[in-house]
């Protein structure tokens, strides 16, 4: 199987103008930034880049920017998720002919289909490409189906390039599961840590991670990544917790129903003099008040003084 | 406050029952000793595993005598007070206060979903109704059901009860564990965060100081060397023990502790059948687990007999 291993893979946002158009301009901006300030590997779009909102061209647009933008400096993983197979499957052909280095995809959104259909979706993507395939396990307050340790199991068993499992459920049990019975099928099967919890996934013995906050703090994400990629987990705990901190405050603010901080995010991002705009409908824009308060948390943070400003 | 510097993975008996499906409080006593005598650092009862809501609150608090009785000292006993009604709650509060019983383990009543509110009152009613120091259960599920005590709960009553000294959490989730740790530590030093079941790896390096353990019944022998593994910072034995305990706990895992109890009695130790609505395992079954232990190398290096 491939010996590819992402490392500390960024998931940059999408910046959107007023009229809610993806700017482009800024987007490579993003990109330059993440390449500039230690992404091993670049992941998109990620929930963070509100993959959901795109349409298909635009999402086919966006890889395909993002690839010529990048010129091969990382690998590019590309994100093929959606509730119907066949749609999922044409994306990830797409950005293997496009030059992807891997691909990542949910189980289908929305459905809530039995155990062996979640199989039946995500191997149809996996076998349909020749690309190091990871599947990922959305977090546990989001809407739809998650992976079982079973589901895991069952994929492994069918797609020869299954590469690993990107985990954002955070969940202990099905880490240990996946590690343990995962390993007993596939050696060299991986686990990344879907989200900047890297302390707990690399104690299990998990490799890599996604992480959204580096697009805030990726001098934290790298300490956090390096410190846990040499098992010195204790002496990472000051650091997760910082990181927690950071997570919590962004997370919280706003109304999104699935505290998934992209509201936060981006108003974050403009404190730090890289302004992306605000995220699509339907999630909300943080009101006056919520911003103030997020910004005021955002300053306190003095673990954040030495992260980059601008550009 | 007394300070009883929890730690390690704390054993929680099971609860022998005889053939009849009466109480065996001899058997009790004999568990109860067993993983005293193998290392235990802490007993805790009755938690699930002892099938703690089909005991009648009068077997609860001869339980609590016994577990009492036998540790004799030895090492910190907790009581678990959760149930159906507050008002047995504080009963068994009251008793196991009254026992010499050196801590609580406490849940606001169950199948409610009650709110952050509720839960607050709750755990406020039963903290002050007693001088023991109180740990409480933490137990959310899917879908907002469950007790979930989140870090601003935990932090509200850290601030109203002096008594307050840690947690059983069952969240086994990176974010929320790391919440309440970052939390309640900086508040409140010492605070004991135990997990629920030994997936402890995931937690130790976060903050986690042990686990209530439920493979201890089979085999205290690993659990030991798990925390041994942690303290002293060797990842890979930490992880091949990890993985052994999640490999026992799917196992053991469906219809709890059924199981696991017909794995005991195989290994020796007699602690009857589970009690209704829970099956008892067959002898098939159990038959199977014999496979699984001994694939597991279980049966060749932990204790038979008590």
């Amino acid at each position: 199987m491939s010996t590819f291993k992402p490392g500390l893979v960024h998931t940059p946002v999408t910046p959107f103008k007023q009229d809610h158009s993806i700017d482009y301009d800024t987007y490579a901006k993003v990109l330059e930034f993440h390449i500039r300030n230690g992404a091993d590997a670049l992941a998109l779009p990620m929930p963070e880049g509100e993959d959901m909102s795109l349409t298909d061209p635009e999402l086919r647009k966006l890889l395909e920017f993002a690839l010529k933008q990048v010129k091969g400096r990382v690998p590019v993983i590309a994100h093929a998720s959606d509730a119907g197979t066949s749609i999922a499957v044409e994306r990830a052909l797409h950005a293997e002919a496009a030059g992807a280095a891997a691909i990542v995809s949910n189980p289908p959104y929305f459905w809530h289909p039995k155990a062996s259909m979640v199989v039946e979706h995500l191997v149809r993507i996996g076998t349909a490409v020749k690309l190091p395939f990871y599947i990922y396990n959305p977090p546990v307050e989001s809407v739809g189906t998650t992976l079982s340790t079973e589901i895991v199991l069952d994929v492994i068993k069918r797609v020869p390039n299954l590469a690993g499992v990107v985990d954002a459920s955070l969940d202990f049990v099905f880490m240990e599961e996946v590690m343990c019975n995962g390993r007993q099928l596939r050696p060299d099967l991986q686990l990344i840590a879907g989200g900047d919890f890297m302390v707990s996934s690399g104690a299990l013995g998990g490799t890599g991670a996604f992480s959204p906050l580096s697009a805030i703090a990726p001098r934290l994400a790298r300490s956090l990544f390096d410190l846990c990629r040499k098992n010195q987990f204790i002496e990472a705990r000051d650091t997760q917790e910082s990181i927690g901190t950071l997570n919590h405050a962004i997370k919280s603010a706003g109304e999104s129903g699935l505290r998934d901080g992209l509201a936060g995010l981006k108003v974050a991002l403009g404190s730090f003099g890289r302004e992306c705009g605000i995220p699509r409908p339907p999630v909300r824009g943080l009101g006056e008040i919520e911003r103030g308060r997020l910004l005021e948390e955002l300053a306190g943070m003095t673990f954040l003084k030495a992260e980059p400003r601008g550009w | 406050m007394k300070n009883f510097n929890l730690h390690g993975v704390m054993q929680a008996p099971v609860t022998p029952l005889k053939d009849d499906f009466s109480f065996d409080g001899e058997g009790f006593a004999k568990m109860v000793d067993f993983h005293v005598r193998n290392g235990a650092p802490a007993i805790a009862w009755p938690h699930h595993k002892a099938e703690s809501l089909n005991l009648t609150i009068a077997e609860r608090k001869l339980g609590a005598e016994i577990a009492v009785k036998t540790v004799a000292k030895r090492v910190p006993v907790s009581i678990f007070v959760g149930t159906l009604s507050e008002e047995d709650s504080l009963d068994i509060a009251r008793h196991a206060q009254k026992i010499g019983a050196d801590m609580l383990l406490t849940i606001s009543p169950y199948c409610r979903r009650p709110s952050q509110e509720e839960i607050y009152d709750s755990i406020v009613r039963i903290g002050t109704h007693t001088e023991l120091p109180v740990l409480t259960y933490n137990s959310p599920w899917r879908n907002g059901e469950g007790v979930e005590f989140t870090a601003e709960l935990t932090k509200r009553l850290i601030d109203r009860l002096p008594n307050y000294i840690g947690m059983k959490d069952a969240s086994f989730h990176s974010e929320k564990f790391l919440e309440i740790s970052r939390v309640a530590l900086k508040m409140r030093p010492g605070f004991a965060i135990i997990q629920g079941v030994e997936h402890l790896l995931a937690a130790y390096p976060l903050g986690a100081c042990g686990s209530f353990s439920s493979s201890g019944a089979i085999a205290p022998n690993l659990c030991n060397k798990f925390y041994k593994s942690l303290v002293d910072r060797d990842w890979e034995t930490a992880r091949d023990c990890q993985f052994k305990i999640s490999r026992l706990w799917r196992l053991f895992k469906e219809q709890y502790p059924s199981s696991l109890k017909g794995a005991m009695i195989m290994m020796g130790r007699p602690v009857g059948p589970t009690r209704s609505p829970l099956p008892t395992a067959t002898k098939e079954r159990v038959e199977f687990l014999r496979t699984q232990l001994e694939e597991l190398n279980i049966l060749q290096t932990e204790p038979h007999g008590w």
